[in-house]
């Protein structure tokens, strides 16, 4: 058939791609070139007796396609380019110089656009920075993709029935990680990690540390670096210790630590070997420790071993390479039957979980997302709220927006004075395309010294950044990719914030504003949206600020119902019953002797301190509690210190705990099997984010309960002689232990702090955000009012008096406040009442707030605008009319 | 860079337009080089090489007349302007001056 096709034709796709990338005046030359080698190659091939027809053509057409391909090269398609899009290069070179001459003479314009998107883009940076690290977090771990942590989730019908997600813990029971390596082939190794804290004495140097407990598998699972010691000899032996350098300078100073023994007393007092030194753990590490020690040195693990009932290790497993995930999973849940029946049988009878719910399982969560495991219980050391990262990216955003909103608004506004410009490029020949690229060029010039300045600004912010975030982020690691995002922002940024000046500016008619200079004022109505969305953006934050500021306020006056001023609180260090009771006493004797000392108490548990802080209902005290913390007996009497009687089975309740027994007599009744003898007044033993629940204050120790705190109203005058004083005394009582104290004052205040990390954040964030703002402002209404020079000339020579105009400038930015007020309240209050709600006890979202929010941030526009409004109505009608 | 710098394959393509004369076209200086020095050379390189000696000024297009071959296409005619002759015969001075300075050995 082809045969009887006189002339075989090249491919057309080819020929299409040819003319797709080739420039028009380049075309047909290389066409015709290409079509000319494609008939001597059908030439050259029918000579050749060999090939058939077919053949040859197929050939000719193939080498055909091939030579079009080798057109396709930067020499012959960038000729191509520079000639269809028309910004001839040597342009650039003009428009950088007209850029920076327009930059240069507006300064206080560029200089407010500068400012605004430096400080707009070094948020975004440093956002960038944090959420860099929260996905960095545990990825270093050369075996990350096969360890796994055992968690353990457990049925609650509370939980159920309110339709929560059930318990969910990252502990489980101690024989658990010896059953999984003995048991399952895909296991291959297992360690337990668990947390305990004790007094460590090397000398005499004693301080009260947290350790950290594990098993030997630890040093082959996880990718900390040991500094020194045999990774596969290390807790061989019960009595080692690995601790990391800073500890090793802690107490052995320049001294070699290996081979040394320290004496470590939490729940037994032992002494340990140090066989190894490791690395601390890296910043974006989840897990985090200082001293190691062998798990089977404890006594709790050799109480614990064989006991399915105590959920306190965290358990993390490395599989082997070749095994199967989900076999493993299947496999955990036999383990479950095997071990757990009976317990699982009991707890079925007495919570009877609908029959599709498993009522206790396992769950393997792979070790790199651990860290976001927030809602995972008693998890690591480190974990992070996603939340994080949102809020404070929306807070960047928020404020990049506010300053592109700037440099659109005065870009818009001050366009009058580019006109002329555009107006004359396009008469000598500039294309619509070549003003947008120029003008969006303008912009992204900007954006790039603002990217530097905003660079700088990083690096003068991190260190407190750091603080705020608890994180260890530095600057000099790998700041390459930093710098690329920084400039891929700034180019974003620029050709967003540039594009609609951009595209506005370059629509000009050339006739009309060359014709004469009345043409000049030009009308950009989209500013004032813009304007109205930066005001609400800051209205937002405004009202955000006021409102976690009244709560951090509330928080600090408000009236706990003791009295903390003044109280030290000294923990006793000690672990068991007898000693603590001895300590306590020996220390409160000699204390009630200084005369500096007000008086003295003990307690189980301080506030903000102790372990059980949140369970705790029931607290250990003397007859000197009440006294000490100022608290109110409103029935019934305190203990009696001379009456032995009241040591043990009496207690003394608060109101909370009246009303939820519903007595009408509280004195005499039984609580606890003990008898209440007092009520005492409500007052906040635990933190404002939760409710005065009922409590009962004792005197009986016990195994659990022992004084673990003491109590010392001391008075105001000379406070550090006083607390020397009490240090000596510490000392001769119990010399080998460390000396500690805190004010409770600081320990309440300990509670909030991250609430006030985060109202530092928002009213820091508010500050700059209204600066950036009402610098626009200022910058906007300055060129409005010079665009309406001649019309304030006018009115004044007709009589306006200078209120008028005043008002006159004034009331269109009032308008928009008002507008932008009503926008924003209602996602302030959303947001407010999302954050308020941690809190039990809390500031009324009032009307005032409101509205005193609106009066700071109206305050503000008003004080910015009125410096042109006045300026404006000041001048002489004259002075502007005079060249009518 | 030096402007009257010309690389080993602009400075042969020259010679060949100068050759060439009015038939001096991307086509038929891939087959004049491939004729007279055996070299298989890429037409499309050729092509870049043309535009940029034309860039530089060494020579000079216009469109052909139309044939019936080549699909009716035009040739692009390369013509050398005096620049590009004044070049080449700069440099084959300089070539001739470097060669008189190599002694004249039996080799």
């Amino acid at each position: 058939m082809k045969k009887t096709d006189p002339l075989p034709h090249p491919p057309k796709a080819a020929l299409r791609f040819l003319a797709w990338f080739c420039p028009p005046e380049l075309h047909e030359g290389i066409e015709g070139d290409l079509r000319e080698t494609f008939e001597q190659d059908l030439q050259k091939t029918a000579d050749n007796p060999r090939g058939s027809d077919d053949y040859r053509i197929s050939r000719a057409r193939r080498r055909f396609v091939w030579n079009v391909i080798k057109f396709f090269r930067p020499g012959i398609f960038l000729r191509n380019k520079f000639s269809i899009s028309l910004i001839p290069t040597i342009m650039i070179k003009n428009y950088f110089k007209v850029a920076s001459r327009n930059i240069w003479k507006r300064k206080l314009y560029s200089t407010i656009n500068v400012f605004g998107l430096s400080i707009g883009m070094s948020f975004c940076i440093l956002i960038y920075l944090f959420i860099r690290d929260e996905h960095s977090f545990d990825l270093f771990h050369v075996h990350k993709d096969r360890i796994y942590r055992i968690e353990s989730v457990n049925y609650s019908q509370e939980k159920a029935s309110k339709g929560e997600t059930p318990y969910h813990y990252s502990s489980v029971q101690a024989p658990l990680a010896p059953i999984l390596k003995d048991e399952l082939p895909a296991v291959e190794c297992a360690t337990r990690i668990s947390k305990e804290s004790g007094i460590v004495q090397y000398g005499n140097k004693v301080f009260n540390e947290q350790f950290t407990c594990v098993d030997a598998d630890f040093f082959r699972m996880f990718s900390f670096h040991l500094l020194a010691g045999n990774p596969d000899k290390i807790f061989q032996t019960a009595q080692e210790v690995v601790i990391t350098p800073a500890i090793a300078e802690k107490y052995f100073g320049q001294e070699n630590p290996l081979g040394e023994t320290i004496s470590i007393q939490g729940e037994t007092e032992s002494s340990f070997t140090v066989t190894g030194i490791i690395q601390a753990p890296p910043g974006n590490s989840s897990l985090d420790f200082s001293i190691l020690l062998p798990l089977q040195s404890q006594e709790s693990l050799k109480r614990n071993s064989d006991n399915w009932g105590g959920f306190r290790y965290a358990t993390f497993v490395q599989l082997r390479e070749d095994a199967n995930l989900q076999h493993f999973r299947e496999n955990l849940d036999r383990i479950v039957q095997e071990h757990m029946a009976d317990r699982i049988a009991l707890w079925k009878a007495n919570f009877k979980p609908p029959a599709d719910v498993k009522i206790f399982q396992y769950r393997a969560t792979p070790l790199p997302d651990i860290y976001f495991k927030n809602e995972v219980r008693g998890s690591s050391d480190r974990v992070s709220d996603p939340q994080y990262s949102w809020i404070l990216g929306g807070i960047a955003i928020l404020i990049l927006v506010v300053a592109c909103i700037n440099y659109i608004s005065l870009a818009l506004t001050s366009s009058a004075g580019r006109s002329a410009e555009v107006g004359i490029r396009k008469v000598v020949g500039a294309y619509r395309k070549q003003l947008i690229a120029q003008f969006s060029l303008e912009s992204i010039l900007l954006a790039v010294i603002s990217m530097v300045i905003g660079m700088a600004l990083t690096m003068f912010f991190l260190p407190s950044f750091d603080e705020f975030t608890g994180k260890t982020i530095r600057f000099n690691t790998s700041w390459l990719p930093v710098c690329g995002f920084a400039l891929g922002l700034a180019i974003v940024i620029g050709i967003l914030a540039g594009s609609y000046p951009a595209l506005y500016l370059s629509r000009f008619r050339p006739a009309l504003i060359l014709k004469g200079k009345s043409a000049l004022r030009v009308k950009a109505g989209f500013t004032k949206p813009l304007v109205v969305l930066q005001f609400a953006l800051s209205f937002f934050l405004v009202i955000s600020a006021v409102i976690m500021m009244r709560q951090m306020h509330f928080i600090a006056d408000k009236d706990l119902g003791y009295n903390s001023d003044m109280i030290l609180v000294i923990p006793t260090q000690a672990w068991n019953e007898e000693e603590a009771v001895r300590t306590a006493d020996q220390l409160q004797a000699a204390l009630q002797r200084e005369s500096a000392v007000l008086s003295t108490t003990r307690t189980n548990n301080s506030f903000n301190r102790g372990r059980s802080v949140y369970a705790a209902e029931r607290y250990l005290v003397d007859p000197y509690y009440l006294e000490t913390l100022g608290l109110e007996i409103i029935q019934g009497r305190n203990f009696d210190v001379n009456n032995p009687a009241d040591k043990k089975k009496t207690a003394i309740v608060n109101e909370s705990l009246v009303k939820a027994m519903e007595w009408e007599d509280p004195l005499g009744q039984y609580i606890d099997s003990s008898r209440v003898i007092g009520v005492v007044r409500d007052y906040h033993y635990r933190s404002l984010e939760h409710p005065v629940d009922p409590m009962m204050l004792t005197m009986e120790t016990s195994e659990y309960e022992i004084p673990r705190y003491i109590l010392v109203k001391i008075q105001k005058t000379d406070v550090p002689t006083t607390i020397d004083r009490i240090k000596s005394i510490w000392t001769t009582i119990a010399p080998n232990k460390p000396f500690e104290y805190s004010f409770i004052d600081q320990d309440v205040a300990m509670q909030y702090q991250s609430y006030q990390r985060w109202t530092k954040i928002i009213t820091f964030s508010t500050i700059f955000a209204i600066l950036i703002a009402s610098l626009g402002l200022f910058g906007l209404t300055g060129i409005n009012t010079t665009n309406r020079t001649k019309e304030i000339g006018i009115r004044k020579a007709f009589g306006a008096s200078l209120m008028h105009i005043f008002i006159m400038i004034n009331k269109p930015y009032i308008r928009f406040a008002v507008i932008a007020f009503i926008v924003a309240v209602p996602f302030s209050y959303y947001m407010m009442n999302e954050w308020l709600a941690n809190f039990q006890f809390k500031v009324a979202l009032s009307w005032p707030l409101f509205a005193g929010s609106m009066m700071i941030g109206l305050l503000v526009a008003l004080l910015t605008v009125s410096y042109h409004g006045i300026k404006a109505a000041l001048v002489n009608p004259a002075d502007t009319l005079k060249y009518e | 860079m030096n402007k009257a710098y010309l690389g080993e394959f602009e400075e042969l393509v020259l010679t060949m337009v100068c050759i060439l004369q009015e038939e001096a076209y991307g086509n038929a200086i891939v087959n004049e080089i491939e004729e007279r020095l055996g070299r298989q050379v890429n037409l499309s390189a050729v092509h870049v090489t043309l535009y940029r000696l034309e860039d530089k000024g060494y020579v000079k297009s216009h469109m052909g007349g139309a044939t019936q071959a080549r699909g009716g296409r035009r040739k692009r005619i390369f013509t050398v302007t005096s620049a590009g002759v004044a070049l080449l015969r700069a440099l084959k001075e300089a070539r001739i001056e470097l060669w008189r300075l190599v002694p004249q050995l039996n080799y």
